[in-house]
């Protein structure tokens, strides 16, 4: 291949680039933070510290988490903007129910995560709404209603839920090992069982996957709940590590990062694909980006600049491959 | 499909109706101030210093205060201590004084609500505005309905970028290059002025950010040249933020001495990303503004080495500043407040009248 | 006509290769104004890449193009069209939610002053244009409100009046009507008339012997035959196509459907035949819908194949959609084995044993994202694992079996669905049907824009599938292949079933006397 191109130039190219493009698609989140660790083992001191991939990986956690609902939402075709929210609510809730004990809190944060995902599924399967507009909905509503349940940050001495946040396993962070073992599952999901399969499908193409006798609207309550699910365990870790509940500004945007997570990773936003591993890549590509200027104390403008160029880069990269 | 739609309304409710049963943690802070605990003090007196404006210079005629409809536009949703305390102070102070018409609208951190608000509010026919801006800029055309009308405006923790005496009446509030300044004497005094000072900055693009981090710089350029500001990262004023760029900072710089927060709930935040580093108290002195009760604590528990106050309790000092503008007293153009600070001398007995 | 006029676009030893494939390889062809150029040849035989040289979507690697007696060298099919080639697709490919009129006219809208769009002169001006191609309708509608026939022809009408010289038509009546072809082969002698040149890509050799003066042949990337159409007959045509042997050829027919056992099934009914349950194994009472279907009664009996015959928008997709639970009917049932459906479930029709291969291969039939392996195991998936989870052993095995039993040509199994031929991703969609086993299979169009080689397997194996017992419902537009293949016929029109031939009625004339009977009445 790369004999054909340097033999024949330009008129090649609209046949080979769309190689190229596949190539960045699937590689190219891994090449980048490559790219990303030798450049900081380079330049940046104490980077080789296990503290500092601590550090990276704690911080990426909520984003690993929340995005890996995400890519199956987006597999399907659909977006769920409400996932900030849900994660404030699940703050909002983790907070109110401490009374009863850390895990209880946490049930009732879940749970309330997955009712959130079914009313936003619900709309999206049963009524038709699109996606954008009933997550958008959402994302107002349940943002608001974490503040009336808390109206302002709330500190707690839980020590069940501070260790949650706070304590390690063989030198490992506990939320790490929560968001490697949910990646797990979810790449099994994806990878071998029917619902897995059927949730490429329906993003792929839903009105062969309903003519094929799919149970389309099932899948997509399904994901939406899934997605709701693992954005409030996102939120319930996030407030352990913060040691307090702070539903005004927790999870602020934080769809914007999967998303971006999610795109970067090369999951079309044209649904029909899922890609678990790059999508967690993906976050830790942003996740080294913004850590990496903050350790070279660049503005935050920078970190903005640059992942709005990544992000051009990822789309492009899916765009030429959706019209091969 | 209608039954979905209900199935999802009622989810919702139902989500309401939990909190019927929650049962939270018992609080642990001391109850909360009472009376005129933390009242805020005016540092330049009346009249000294800087042009003033009278009634008659403004133009207005006298009212009671008592029987008028008075407005509050609030800026950010009372989410934050600060602002939980300064609507609070408003309130109160109006029952206490007898003003039985308070309107009071929040814009919820979207300026052109907050636009809409006091322009709603005109309409209602208030007397007076007491405005929080969100923003300096953009307020021309509320200015010229309320000049047209005569009411006058007193805004309080923010400045509006146009003429006082004409547009709005005065300014009170707090100086933040001066609480930059203080922040520095306090951060130059806990090291000797020697070491390495990282500064937690504000939201970007903000009067406050700016001006606090300007006080610092230029106090600590003049009288600590041993301190070297070797790193700068924003925490966008919330704790998360400030936990994260505190844990990549202490991770790439080790020999950080200190920690400028421009603002209490980052610095919270750092505390708890210097806990979860195995750092002692007071090992990396961290000084921070506001003045929440939760930093006080902080001082107290050893991890804080001082904070500046940024008093938000504008009530008494808003309504006197009005009532004696309406008895026809000068007022001077801006009424800058004296903040305090807590330390670890004071920190512990001063507890209570922290916001 | 005269062949010593100057082409106005020429071929002259074009290659062009693919990383692997050599797509053409030396390939020649003069298009001359006034002629119709039949372009025909098997999937794979590389029509597809040469229009794509011709309109600027591909550069040759070899040989040369010329235009209107010049070297040319077209670098967008904007430019190509620019130039004067227009390009009708099988797929149209215009604006659904746009009005028919901006279509027809996008970026020529009549202008009033101040450069705004008189829309009045654009609805007068699109209604002339398309009243012309036999299309009356409001061209006010959005054009999705428009039948695909209709689409296509306001599509070939924007395509003919952009200036061209040159016009390709690449299968332009898959999915027109007769009556619409008739208007369509109008059109061709008129382009002809003032001298404009057609590159004719069909599939239906009927047509090209009435539209086409010239044929060119392509095998395997390579030119097989150039020259006029008259002296070559119809066999020879295919044997050149094919490259088999033109004996072969004639042994077979022209389509594949076995006589045996479509004679054999004619005398089903009467006797007690093979299989002792000769009842209906679907049975479709009244299926009714407003506007679409009217009290519509079907039924299929084991190893019976009954055609669907009958106009464009007589209700024939709709039927067969209704049967599975796709179309929310107004009334009737339908009953599997004596047993009502759910309505409105194609999951529980599925289970019972009735599947439909949509007529809309691309936006209905497969999942242009995943394998080949995955768009066959689809409908199969609860059954190819246990507990929701695959095993993809028993997906590897079933795959297995159907890519070889349909000879589905791909890479790999793990090769993208939509990288592959027309006929094979149709052949991947049967694939997908058949390992549901079903007792009955409702085929939509199932050998609409396939090749040659690929329509006869098709074919082939719907014998062979009613041969082992499974009933089919067939609907065809290709009214030979509706002929040869169906034991009975149910003739539609504006969603009623308007007359049934069986036995010896069945064929293409009684049809076309039914339709046109009660088109009358």
């Amino acid at each position: 291949m790369a004999e054909l191109t340097s033999r024949q130039g330009g008129g090649r190219a609209a046949v080979l680039k769309p190689q190229v493009y596949a190539w960045v698609q699937d590689y190219g989140v891994y090449a980048a933070v490559l790219a990303l660790l030798l450049f900081n083992v380079l330049f940046t001191p104490h980077f080789l510290d296990a503290s500092n991939f601590r550090t990276q990986l704690v911080q990426v956690t909520p984003v690993v988490i929340v995005s890996l609902g995400m890519a199956l939402v987006i597999g399907t075709q659909g977006i769920d903007l409400s996932v900030g929210s849900v994660m404030a609510l699940a703050a909002a809730l983790t907070v109110l129910y401490l009374g009863y004990g850390w895990l209880p809190a946490l049930a009732v944060a879940v749970l309330g995560g997955a009712v959130v995902g079914a009313a936003g599924g619900a709309l999206v399967a049963y009524v038709g709404v699109q996606p954008i507009v009933a997550t958008l909905a959402l994302l107002v509503g349940v943002r608001g209603l974490a503040n009336v349940l808390v109206p302002q940050l709330v500190e707690f001495r839980n020590p069940g839920l501070i260790a949650l946040g706070s304590s390690a396993v063989a030198g490992i962070p506990v939320i790490v090992l929560i968001a490697a073992a949910l990646t797990a599952i979810v790449l099994f999901v994806v990878r071998r069982t029917t619902f897995g399969r059927q949730v490429v499908a329906i993003g792929g193409n839903r009105p062969a996957s309903e003519l094929s006798g799919l149970p389309v609207r099932r899948v997509l309550l399904t994901v939406y709940v899934i997605s709701g699910l693992l954005a409030a365990l996102a939120g319930v870790l996030a407030t352990a590590r913060l040691q307090a509940s702070d539903p005004t500004s927790l999870g602020q945007f934080i769809e914007l990062s999967a998303i971006t997570a999610v795109v970067v990773g090369g999951t079309p936003l044209t649904g029909g694909r899922i890609r678990v591993l790059s999508t967690v890549m993906g976050a830790l590509l942003m996740q080294l980006l913004a850590a990496t200027l903050i350790k070279h104390n660049l503005p935050q403008s920078w970190t903005q600049m640059v992942q709005a160029v990544i992000i051009l880069a990822a789309v492009y990269a899916t765009r030429k491959r959706g019209s091969r | 499909m209608t039954p979905h739609v209900r199935t999802a309304a009622l989810a919702l409710a139902v989500l309401l109706t939990a909190a019927a049963c929650a049962k939270a943690e018992e609080p642990q802070s001391a109850p909360a101030a009472t009376g005129s605990a933390g009242r805020q003090v005016v540092q330049s007196p009346s009249g000294t210093a800087g042009p003033t404006c009278t009634l008659q210079q403004f133009g207005g005629t006298a009212f009671d205060l008592r029987s008028a409809v008075v407005g509050f536009s609030q800026s950010e949703k009372e989410a934050n201590p600060f602002r939980i305390a300064e609507t609070k102070s408003i309130k109160d102070e109006a029952a206490r004084l007898g003003i039985t018409d308070l309107r009071v609208t929040n814009a919820q951190s979207q300026f052109s609500k907050q636009i809409t608000d006091v322009q709603q509010l005109i309409a209602q026919g208030v007397r007076l505005l007491v405005i929080a801006p969100l923003n300096s800029d953009g307020w021309e055309p509320v200015l010229q309905q309320a000049a047209a009308k005569k009411i006058p405006i007193i805004t309080v923790d923010r400045k509006i970028n146009a003429k006082a005496c004409s547009d709005y009446l005065t300014f009170i509030g707090s100086d933040f290059y001066e609480q930059g300044k203080r922040a520095a004497d306090r951060m130059i005094e806990a090291l000797d002025g020697q070491g390495k000072v990282a500064i937690l900055l504000g939201a970007p693009g903000n009067n406050v950010t700016t001006e606090r981090t300007n006080g610092f710089k230029d106090r600590v350029k003049e009288k600590a040249p041993g301190l070297t500001i070797s790193f700068e990262q924003t925490g966008e004023f919330a704790r998360e933020k400030g936990q994260q760029v505190t844990e990549q900072l202490i991770q790439s710089n080790p020999d950080i001495n200190g920690i400028y927060a421009e603002n209490d709930e980052m610095a919270l935040g750092a505390v708890t990303a210097l806990k979860g580093a195995g750092k002692e108290p007071g090992e990396i002195r961290i000084v921070s503004v506001d003045g929440t009760r939760s930093a006080v604590q902080g001082i107290a528990d050893g991890w804080l080495h001082a904070v500046i106050e940024s008093n938000p309790r504008f009530g008494p000092l808003a309504f006197e500043t009005a009532q004696k503008f309406l008895n026809g007293e000068a007022i001077p153009d801006k009424v800058i407040i004296s903040d305090r600070d807590y330390d670890t001398g004071n920190a512990e007995d001063s507890i209570g009248e922290a916001y | 006509m005269a062949d010593d006029v100057a082409p106005v676009l020429e071929a002259r030893g074009i290659s062009k290769r693919f990383p692997g494939v050599l797509a053409l390889d030396d390939v020649s062809l003069a298009l001359r104004p006034g002629q119709a150029h039949a372009l025909v040849g098997e999937n794979g035989a590389g029509k597809s890449t040469l229009i794509k040289v011709f309109t600027g979507v591909y550069r040759p690697d070899g040989g040369e193009l010329r235009y209107r007696g010049g070297p040319a060298a077209f670098g967008t099919p904007m430019e190509a069209q620019r130039a004067g080639i227009s390009t009708i697709y099988q797929e149209v490919n215009l604006v659904p939610m746009m009005s028919v009129a901006r279509n027809l006219l996008l970026g020529r809208e009549p202008r009033g002053r101040f450069g705004v769009i008189d829309a009045a002169a654009m609805y007068d001006e699109a209604a002339r244009v398309l009243a012309g191609y036999g299309v009356e309708t409001d061209v006010r509608r959005p054009l999705r409100a428009l039948g695909v026939g209709a689409q296509q022809m306001v599509a070939l009408a924007r395509a003919v009046s952009v200036d061209a010289r040159v016009v390709i038509m690449d299968e332009p009546t898959s999915s027109l009507e007769p009556r619409e072809v008739e208007t369509l082969f109008g059109v061709i002698g008129r382009l002809r008339d003032s001298g404009i040149a057609v590159l004719y890509v069909s599939h239906r050799l009927d047509e090209l012997y009435r539209v086409c003066d010239q044929v060119t042949i392509l095998r395997d990337g390579r030119l097989a035959h150039t020259g006029p159409l008259a002296g070559l007959g119809r066999l020879d045509l295919i044997s050149l196509m094919l490259g088999r042997d033109l004996n072969e050829v004639r042994s077979h027919g022209l389509t594949s459907f076995s006589r045996e056992r479509h004679a054999e099934a004619a005398r089903q009914p009467g006797d007690a035949g093979r299989a002792p349950a000769r009842g209906p194994v679907v049975e479709a009472r009244g299926l009714t819908r407003r506007h679409v279907l009217d009290g519509v009664d079907v039924s299929v009996r084991p190893g019976e194949v009954v055609g669907l015959g009958g106009l464009l928008g007589a209700g024939r997709t709709e039927t067969a959609k209704a049967i599975v639970g796709a179309l929310p009917l107004d009334g009737g049932q339908v009953l599997v084995a004596g047993a009502p459906l759910r309505a409105g479930s194609t999951s529980a029709a599925i289970r019972a044993g009735v599947s439909l291969l949509p007529e809309d291969r691309k936006a209905e039939g497969i999942i242009p994202t995943l394998s080949v392996r995955e768009n066959i195991a689809l409908a199969a998936l609860p059954a190819l694992g246990r507990a929701g989870v695959v095993s993809e052993a028993k997906i590897d095995r079933v795959v297995e079996i159907f890519m070889r039993r349909l000879r589905i040509k791909a890479a790999s199994p793990h090769q993208l669905v939509c990288e592959l031929s027309g006929g094979n991703q149709q052949k991947v969609l049967l694939a997908r049907w058949l390992a549901v086993r079903p007792k009955v299979l409702l085929l939509d169009e199932p050998t609409r824009g396939i090749d040659v080689g690929a329509k006869a397997e098709v074919q082939a194996l719907i014998d062979e599938l009613a041969g082992e017992g499974l009933g089919v419902l067939l609907i065809s537009s290709d009214l030979e292949e509706l002929v040869e293949g169906a034991d009975r016929i149910l003739v539609l029109r504006e969603g009623a079933v308007v007359g049934e031939l069986a036995g010896d009625e069945v064929t293409e004339e009684r049809i076309m006397a039914t339709i046109a009977e009660q088109a009358d009445g």
